[in-house]
């Protein structure tokens, strides 16, 4: 791994952080997985809580339908 | 233990090559030609589909099992190339986890190899707009009628206008310099405050995809926060982080 002067990564995994990677990207699975974030509106209803923006929940939702 | 009891489901996390060696206890590694799935085995108390309905409305649950995610894929990152999969794929059989990675292998495969030796760094700006526009130096003048009022009104408003464009400016050239060391790069939405919490305007959040120990773009980012510094602008490396930004297929992106 690169050695950047930068803070510790557990650190920085704010989380602000966590939206922009975990939950907002990554290879999306879809069909027969029992459960996907991608494919299951439950993750909005969570992220409602998490984010407490109207905004960024339209984008997240429209994402989702697109 | 062959598959798992009907109490629990398996997790997966991301793939790797098949012949990768992770070395980790609570992981498996589901092999299937030359790509493995990273998986572990998660209880249905918490991951079924209606207890994980319920565990998404509570923010201290998914932000700490958001983090587990990152941190399985740092540790997986920092040993072996890996695709990073979107939080809370969850499998009942580990055969559905071999039939996902027969049938995606080609995309998988692709992913696979676009990341492979390189490193995802994240890039954020912020931008302190008092100091930015105490910077531009135009002080407005102070009203003295009611005319001058309404003159003043729209000055503001104009100006407020100048100052977002011209902080979108410094954005978009930023981000420009930046992909310059990048193999690949993307700005993503800025997020708004009531989601970053900080006092500054986020006004760039952007994500690169460099060679793992090319400090080039560290060192740009670096420049252009030394530039902006004094106009209140302030740039912000994090990373190395595992690839999560550049493994979708990229017509999706």
């Amino acid at each position: 791994m690169s050695n950047f002067a930068q803070p510790p990564l557990e650190e920085q995994v704010t989380l602000l952080e966590l939206v922009d990677r975990v939950l907002n990207k990554g290879v999306v699975l879809t069909g027969d997985i029992m459960l996907s974030v991608a494919d299951v509106d439950l993750v909005y209803v969570g992220l409602r809580v998490l984010l407490a923006s109207v905004g960024t929940l339209d984008r997240l939702q429209s994402e989702a339908t697109a | 233990m062959i598959a798992a009891p009907e109490t629990t489901a398996w997790y997966v996390y991301g793939v790797v090559d098949a012949s990768a060696k992770i070395g980790a206890d609570q992981l498996r590694l589901i092999g299937e030609g030359p790509l493995a799935a990273v998986v572990s085995e998660v209880p249905l108390s918490e991951f079924g589909e209606e207890e994980l309905a319920q565990r998404l409305n509570d923010r201290a649950w998914l932000e700490e099992h958001a983090r587990a995610h990152e941190d399985v894929l740092q540790r997986l990152a920092a040993v072996a190339a890996v695709v990073p999969f979107r939080f809370g794929a969850i499998y009942r059989e580990l055969d559905d986890v071999s039939v996902l990675l027969r049938e995606r292998r080609g995309e998988l495969s692709a992913a696979l190899e676009r990341v492979r030796g390189r490193i995802e760094l994240g890039v954020k700006a912020w931008a302190d707009r008092d100091r930015f526009e105490a910077a531009l130096g135009d002080a407005l003048p102070e009203p003295s009628s009611g005319r001058a009022y309404l003159e003043r009104r729209r000055t503001e408003h104009e100006r407020a206008g100048r100052v977002g464009a011209q902080l979108g400016d410094i954005a978009r050239d930023a981000h420009a310099r930046l992909l310059r060391h990048a193999v690949e790069g993307v700005a993503n939405r800025p997020h708004p405050r009531e989601l970053t919490g900080r006092d500054e305007a986020m006004i760039l959040n952007g994500a690169y995809l460099v060679a793992d120990g090319d400090e080039a773009l560290a060192g740009e980012a670096a420049a252009l926060d030394a530039e902006h510094g004094a106009r209140g602008i302030a740039f912000e490396v994090t990373g190395p982080w595992p690839p999560h930004n550049f493994v979708e297929p990229r017509d999706e992106v």
